[in-house]
């Protein structure tokens, strides 16, 4: 026996070591994407598989359960043990379906642990050709003139909160026109069918470096910082439009806040690995970067923030 | 000049070994899953996509792409051979193909198909290689009002498929539009008739519907049945395979409008081969001179649908390629599988990966040559598999079929779904209704309404905004059109033959 070879036999010994104390996870760890297989968020829970694998040195599988707005999935997770070793990756489908579906099967604060903000980006209202503005304030002015057709990716979809959340806060004269999924939202505007859609910007930029769709406005207080061309909602004086899109990590209720903090630093860790990195820069989003408390304060504000939405602007009702 | 540039480097992309292995491995599955029936291209391309992740984006894509085309080449045997559809857009092949199995001229059905598939899938690869942006272009015109009318033409034109009394088939294309409203509304997000079930907000799935319908419901109505015709085997030799001459003088117009029908309608976004297959076969049995061959083996109505839906298998890359967005849940499977390799799906797809987009264009001829001589020899197999006494082979259908039905969404209602509709298949054959009408009525019912929908939200209430589109009103004053002669011809018939029964009265 050489003594490197001695060297490197010590150091594996010694991080099983480290591994059979720390417990977590002591088998497969199950992460439910409760959308299709090749869907964004599966997209982005696949590679982060992998890359768990590596720090954890356990199989990590990826179960999709799409249905019902991805609630099928999210509610499969929260009847889990709270162990760790069944997690929910989600967008923030999870926190617009509390606001409309009045049957949960669970509690979104008591059953749901927020784990991790995994990636996230602030949404940008994109135009089509009928509309002749370039930026929001301009928009403004023309959609008094010629009411919109605001499109949405379906009935309580993302697009659809923020497009309500637009026209509340502005006050403009709008209408909303629900599509079957983000492709159709985009088509249809594209080809002048409707006027604008609010997507994430991973779905829309594509289209905007392609010159087929403008990007009037980030929908934020300030420009983000992966798009500087594209000037911020705050800029033209709008206000109360400024939540992001994310991708997120959970776990059934009454976690280990100790665990909580082991998985949330082995995904920041999973997530700051090159694969990652590289994913985040061709969707224009970041890593979300927070502790669990500060993305649960996020969590529920959206929660209560879409409550309050789907009642003044009558949505699912 | 710059296509014949492009084509070199896509054949160049093509050939190298490793993405030929793949174009190979993938039509080869393809084919396989096209034939089991329940199986179909989306459970196949769902469970291989974990591996594309180590492989090259091309190759990748090549391979998926080739499962997803050769589905469709497999899904037509079942169809003929066991009146049972490989593939929901195979469900219209048994209308024709399985009488032909029965009349002995099951070598000659899967042979046909087999031509078919490759003559309507090189149709759509030549449009999809000349064409393809202008097409995407040509799209995007397409919006709701013009999307309704043309599944009002599509609803009209094929109402009367099935050889049943027309009654009937109106009856059961409402029947299927009923069930179709099962889910969650598209404009309000309220759940209908869904009865608090979670796994109902989606509504059936069509491959549920149709496998159980024609599946189950074949599997079914065979209990008990004390003899099955059994299809004689000796049309698997070679010279009971070759068609006439006649068959082919039959074909080759069938085939050139089915292509075309097929092209069209697989290039749209919204729609896909599933209501490919029912237009052209629809269109077949209006512009033939002997439209009482339908049903009883006619070769048109099992060439038109098989150029269809390869034809429209093909041209549904055009949106996803050039305009990355997927037409269906398969297509936006293969945008996943550019996804994880950093690829951004999207307009500039084709200038920023020439190599990759061309690449794929010339493995689909590619593919599509593999499968023309990976299935005509196939076909002598196939053909045999009818020996295995059906006791055996139902029971191991049903289970495809069970898995199948699983396999889309993990979901275990969608068994119990399958089988749901197996029993209304089977009471349906009992009462002598005829299922296609009630699959149609089930493809285009959600579109009719959705896009209606659309439209009105889009005129502001106004209907005559929708009708005066130039394209939409073109449209619908040719399904009206249509419909009027439908109703005359009927009546002339039915004078003629009130007339033939007064001369004739104990006739």
């Amino acid at each position: 026996m050489n003594k490197t070879f001695a060297a490197t036999l010590a150091v594996t010994l010694s991080a099983t070591a480290v591994f059979a104390q720390d417990s977590f996870p002591s088998g497969p760890v199950t992460i439910i994407v409760p959308y299709g297989t090749g869907g964004s968020t599966d997209m982005t829970a696949r590679p982060l598989a992998i890359e768990l694998e590596n720090i954890w040195g356990q199989p990590v599988v990826i179960e999709n359960k799409p249905g019902a707005g991805s609630m099928i999935g999210t509610t499969e997770m929260t009847q889990a043990d709270p162990d760790g070793h069944t997690l929910l990756i989600n967008t923030a489908a999870i926190s617009t379906a509390p606001a409309i579906q009045t049957d949960l099967q669970f509690d979104p604060e008591a059953d749901v642990t927020p784990i991790s903000l995994l990636v996230t980006s602030p949404y940008v209202l994109a135009a089509g050709s009928n509309v002749k503005s370039d930026d929001l304030s301009a928009f403004l002015e023309e959609a008094e003139e010629r009411p919109m057709f605001l499109g949405t990716a379906g009935p309580g979809s993302s697009s659809h909160f923020m497009s309500e959340l637009l026209i509340e806060a502005t006050d403009i004269p709008a209408d909303i026109i629900h599509f079957s999924g983000g492709g159709e939202a985009q088509t249809n505007m594209m080809g002048g069918h409707s006027d604008t859609y609010i997507s994430t910007t991973a779905s829309v930029m594509p289209y905007v470096n392609d010159g087929r769709t403008k990007a009037l406005a980030v929908l934020a207080p300030e420009r983000f910082e992966l798009l500087p061309d594209v000037p911020s909602s705050g800029e033209a004086g709008v206000t109360g439009v400024d939540i992001n899109g994310w991708v997120a990590l959970f776990g059934p209720g009454g976690m280990d806040p100790e665990l909580v903090d082991q998985i949330n630093a082995d995904f920041a860790e999973a997530m700051a690995t090159d694969r990652m990195q590289e994913q985040l820069e061709a969707n224009y989003a970041v890593a979300g970067d927070l502790t669990p408390e500060e993305f649960r304060e996020i969590y529920l504000r959206d929660i209560e923030t879409w409550k309050r939405l789907a009642e003044s602007r009558n949505i699912g009702q | 000049m710059e296509l014949l540039a492009n084509l070199a480097l896509g054949l160049e992309t093509a050939v190298t070994p490793t993405n030929l292995l793949f174009c190979f491995a993938g039509v080869f599955l393809g084919t396989f899953v096209g034939v089991i029936p329940g199986v179909g291209p989306l459970a196949a391309i769902s469970m291989l996509f974990p591996i594309t992740f180590y492989l090259d984006p091309t190759a990748a894509l090549i391979m998926l792409a080739g499962i997803y085309y050769g589905t469709t080449y497999g899904g037509s045997t079942a169809s003929i051979l066991l009146n049972i559809p490989g593939a929901t857009s195979s469900a219209v092949t048994c209308l024709d193909g399985h009488p032909m199995a029965k009349q002995g001229r099951a070598g000659v059905a899967l042979f046909m198909t087999t031509i078919a598939s490759f003559v309507g899938g090189s149709f759509g690869i030549i449009i999809l290689s000349l064409f393809s942006p202008l097409i995407a272009e040509y799209a995007l015109t397409f919006g709701p009002a013009e999307y309704f009318a043309l599944m009002v033409l599509g609803l009209i034109a094929a109402s009367t498929i099935s050889n049943a009394s027309p009654s009937k088939g109106l009856a059961m294309v409402v029947f299927g539009m009923l069930f179709a409203t099962v889910g969650t509304d598209s404009q309000s997000g309220v759940g209908r008739f869904t009865f608090g079930s979670m796994s109902l907000l989606e509504g059936f799935g069509i491959s549920a519907m149709a496998m159980g319908l024609f599946g189950v419901g074949e599997i079914l109505s065979s209990v008990g049945a004390t003899r099955i015709a059994k299809i004689d085997s000796s049309s698997a030799k070679l010279l009971n395979m070759l068609p006439s001459k006649d068959d082919w003088r039959r074909s080759w117009l069938p085939g050139l409008r089915g292509s075309s029908i097929g092209s069209f309608i697989g290039a749209l976004p919204g729609t896909g081969p599933s209501i490919a297959v029912f237009m052209a076969y629809a269109f077949e049995k209006r512009v033939s001179k002997t439209p009482e061959r339908f049903g009883h083996g006619a070769i048109e109505g099992v060439v038109a649908p098989e150029t269809a839906n390869n034809a429209a298998d093909q041209t549904a890359f055009i949106p996803t390629l050039t305009l990355g967005i997927p037409g269906s849940a398969t297509m936006a499977l293969m945008l996943g599988a550019l996804m994880i390799h950093g690829i951004q799906p999207g307009p500039t797809l084709i200038v920023e990966q020439p190599s990759l987009f061309w690449g794929l264009v010339m493995s689909f001829w590619i593919g599509n040559l593999l499968l023309l001589i990976l299935n005509l020899p196939l076909i002598g197999l196939w053909v045999r598999l009818l020996l295995i006494p059906y006791h055996y082979l139902y029971p191991a259908i049903l289970v495809f079929l069970c898995i199948g039905a699983y396999s889309v969404r993990a979901n275990p209602a969608d068994v119990l779904i399958i089988l749901g509709f197996g029993f209304v298949g089977y009471a349906m054959r009992l009462a002598d209704l005829p299922a296609a009408p009630l699959l149609l009525g089930f493809v285009l019912g959600p579109l009719v309404e959705t896009q209606f929908r659309r439209a009105m939200v889009l005129a502001r209430g106004d209907f005559t905004d929708v009708v005066t589109r130039p394209i939409a009103g073109t449209v619908l004053a040719l399904a009206a059109a249509i419909l009027v002669w439908t109703l005359v011809s009927a009546i002339m018939r039915y004078r003629r033959g009130m007339k033939a029964l007064t001369r004739n009265p104990t006739g």
